[in-house]
């Protein structure tokens, strides 16, 4: 386990290596003078104001260089100031991560909530109605775009009911009833969509573990149908369902960005959307960098938590 | 598996001495057809799945026919009709007729997801193949490669080219094409690792083995005998990729990514409808439902066809 853990991390770098090369070359082919956004043309058409402000961002090196300078000092955690703010990019991305984790959990965990038992009932009442039910609704989980479904719950609780606000941000720890009160729609887009996910993945493995032969011995031994359900069947179950919630967030770490713009939500999707607009290269590269490799380590720890509940899997 | 299962599986066909290769060829290929339309039309999901795409191709492919207005020609007199018999869909904000921009919005969006995922393709595969059969140093660097692509977050990786190519002034078609290349992109490491995951399976059966003893070159052994065994998964993800594509077509054009107005595009016509909404909620509704139904159509035939092509699940 242990060498499979260290071979697992060391394989994660060159992957972080090759996602910074890529994230540096898209930013610098931007085409578009950085310096005619910063300093307005006509400032960026006096050669010394130009040149010292190369200098200042390091422009005036071969791109190469320019490579190894940030990698090295993003290495130590220092990503250089925001062009457009002119503040230092760590304190741009560290006010903006949290508010999306924020809403990446609590959808997460909703999602769990409604589809882990949905899709346990689904698979144990196999081609009932409540299975087609639950196959239908999440089917057009799936299929439905999360911005329209938000939307459309903008519509009907914001707007026609008025018992929810349409969109708007306050921090947890400030007040967190209000806060509650802001998250439940974006919330709910997030969670509907990978609530419909993770309940067909329950019910197929649900079905899978139905199927094995343990499951009959359990009930020729006369256990109650109960237990052998949710004391064993289930437990296994859950493993691929763990899994792929882990990777969902990890996804939805950068994948909130239209549902963030929806809800004016200061997420870090959100930061960076407006960064590219911006051509604000530092704090594009530093977000597509930081949540790249959250989304790495995130990734690494689902698989090693994965074989640590699943012995089975090989460690190859 | 059940009489006529066995039966349809069997229909082979058999050869006599005055046939002509061609003759041997054509029949063939309709035993083969005839027999993946018997399989296809015992799943009730991918029936349905397959009724909904042609539906949707046939309304795509006769969209002139069907239009009734032009979808880009403003009427100021008859801003946010209603639905009518002169609108079918009502009209929105610039006096443009709903019903024929879903249509011609409809017809773009298909084709470019059907465009992204075939070029997804393209790359994807002959990577793929080559990482799962030839392994070695190759496999492990384009595997990298793939993962720093994954690694790219959410819709960032889009954000990034697109914005990108903004610079260029593009229009018309040649926006397209940038949305495809990012999309096809994007689709490039999700099919790779999956054809490499089947070629290195395959690599190891035995009929690989006497192909390198008879003599066939390797590139010819990748391609012709092992290529045509990992079709079965690529053939389902890529139909639940193509739905997944239109998803973020229509994420992107909300976010204003997409082709600029006034050309119709689902997306972009759910964003225009959101000033409106509170008063006019019915122009925010067809688009969006334009997108479940295309986005269903190719989830449910995707299911379908997973059912078909993975025995193990469907005989449970």
């Amino acid at each position: 386990m242990l060498i499979y853990a260290i071979n697992r991390i060391l394989q994660i770098i060159p992957v972080i290596f090759i996602l910074s090369i890529l994230v540096f070359g898209f930013v610098h082919a931007l085409p578009g003078d950085v310096i005619d956004t910063m300093a307005g043309v006509e400032a960026a058409e006096d050669p010394e104001v130009r040149a010292a402000l190369e200098e200042e961002f390091g422009l005036n090196k071969p791109i190469y260089v320019q490579y190894f300078i940030w990698i090295g000092k993003a290495m130590q955690g220092d990503f250089g100031k925001s062009l457009v703010t002119r503040r230092p990019v760590n304190t741009e991305l560290i006010e903006r991560i949290p508010a999306t984790m924020y809403l990446a959990l609590v959808g997460i965990t909703l999602s769990v909530l409604i589809a882990v038992p949905l899709g346990t009932l689904a698979a144990v009442r196999r081609n009932s109605p409540t299975d087609y039910a639950a196959q239908v609704t999440s089917l057009i989980g799936i299929s439905i775009p999360e911005f329209w479904f938000a939307i459309l719950c903008i519509l009907l609780f914001s707007l026609h009911l008025a018992w929810l606000p349409s969109s708007g941000y306050v921090e947890f720890f400030d007040d967190p009833q209000r806060s509650l009160w802001y998250l439940i729609l974006p919330a709910l887009a997030v969670g509907f969509r990978q609530a419909a996910f993770t309940t067909r993945l329950t019910r197929s493995s649900m079905l899978d573990e139905i199927s094995k032969e343990y499951v009959d011995t359990a009930r020729s031994l006369g256990l109650p149908e109960s237990k052998v359900i949710y004391k064993y069947t289930l437990r296994n179950a859950l493993i691929p369902t763990i899994t792929i919630s882990g990777l969902q967030l990890a996804n939805l770490l950068g994948g909130t960005v239209v549902l963030e713009s929806i809800f004016a939500w200061p997420g870090i999707g959100q930061a960076i959307f407006q960064s590219i607009q911006l051509r604000d290269f530092p704090v594009i590269q530093a977000g597509v960098l930081v949540l790249g490799v959250m989304v790495v380590v995130i990734n690494l720890l689902v698989d090693l938590l994965y074989r640590v509940l699943n012995p089975r899997v090989g460690m190859g | 598996m059940t009489d006529s299962q066995l039966q349809s599986r069997q229909r082979v066909d058999t050869v006599s001495t005055d046939d002509t290769p061609l003759a041997i060829r054509i029949r063939h290929l309709r035993t083969v057809s005839k027999n993946a339309l018997d399989e296809l039309l015992k799943s009730r999901t991918a029936t349905m799945g397959a009724i909904m795409i042609i539906l949707l191709l046939s309304v795509c492919f006769l969209t002139p026919v069907l239009a009734t207005h032009n979808p880009t020609k403003p009427n100021y007199r008859e801003r946010l009709a209603p639905v009518s018999a002169e609108h079918y869909f009502g009209t929105d904000k610039f006096g443009r007729d709903i019903y024929s921009r879903v249509l011609y919005g409809g017809q773009r969006t298909v084709f470019i997801a059907v465009a992204a995922v075939a070029f997804g393709l393209i790359l994807g595969i002959p990577l793929g193949v080559f990482s799962g059969f030839f392994g070695g140093r190759f496999d492990a660097v384009s595997m990298r490669f793939v993962d720093g692509f994954i690694a790219f977050p959410g819709l960032l990786l889009y954000l990034l080219i697109i914005t990108l190519a903004r610079e260029w002034r593009l229009e018309g078609v040649w926006n397209d094409l940038i949305l495809i290349f990012a999309l096809g992109l994007n689709t490039m490491p999700e099919i790779a690792r999956l054809t490499r995951g089947t070629a290195l399976v395959e690599a190891k059966r035995e009929y690989v083995e006497a192909a390198h003893v008879v003599g066939e070159g390797s590139v010819f052994i990748a391609l012709r005998e092992i290529l045509p065994n990992c079709v079965s998964p690529l053939i389902v993800n890529a139909t639940v990729r193509l739905g997944y594509i239109i998803l973020i077509i229509a994420a992107l054009s909300f976010l204003g990514l997409g082709t600029p107005p006034p050309t119709p595009d689902w997306g972009g016509d759910l964003s225009t409808a959101r000033d409106h909404m509170e008063s006019h909620p019915m122009i925010a509704i067809f688009p969006g439902l334009a997108i479940c139904y295309s986005v269903l159509a190719f989830n449910l035939f995707g299911d379908g066809l997973r059912d078909i092509l993975d025995p193990r699940i469907s005989e449970r």
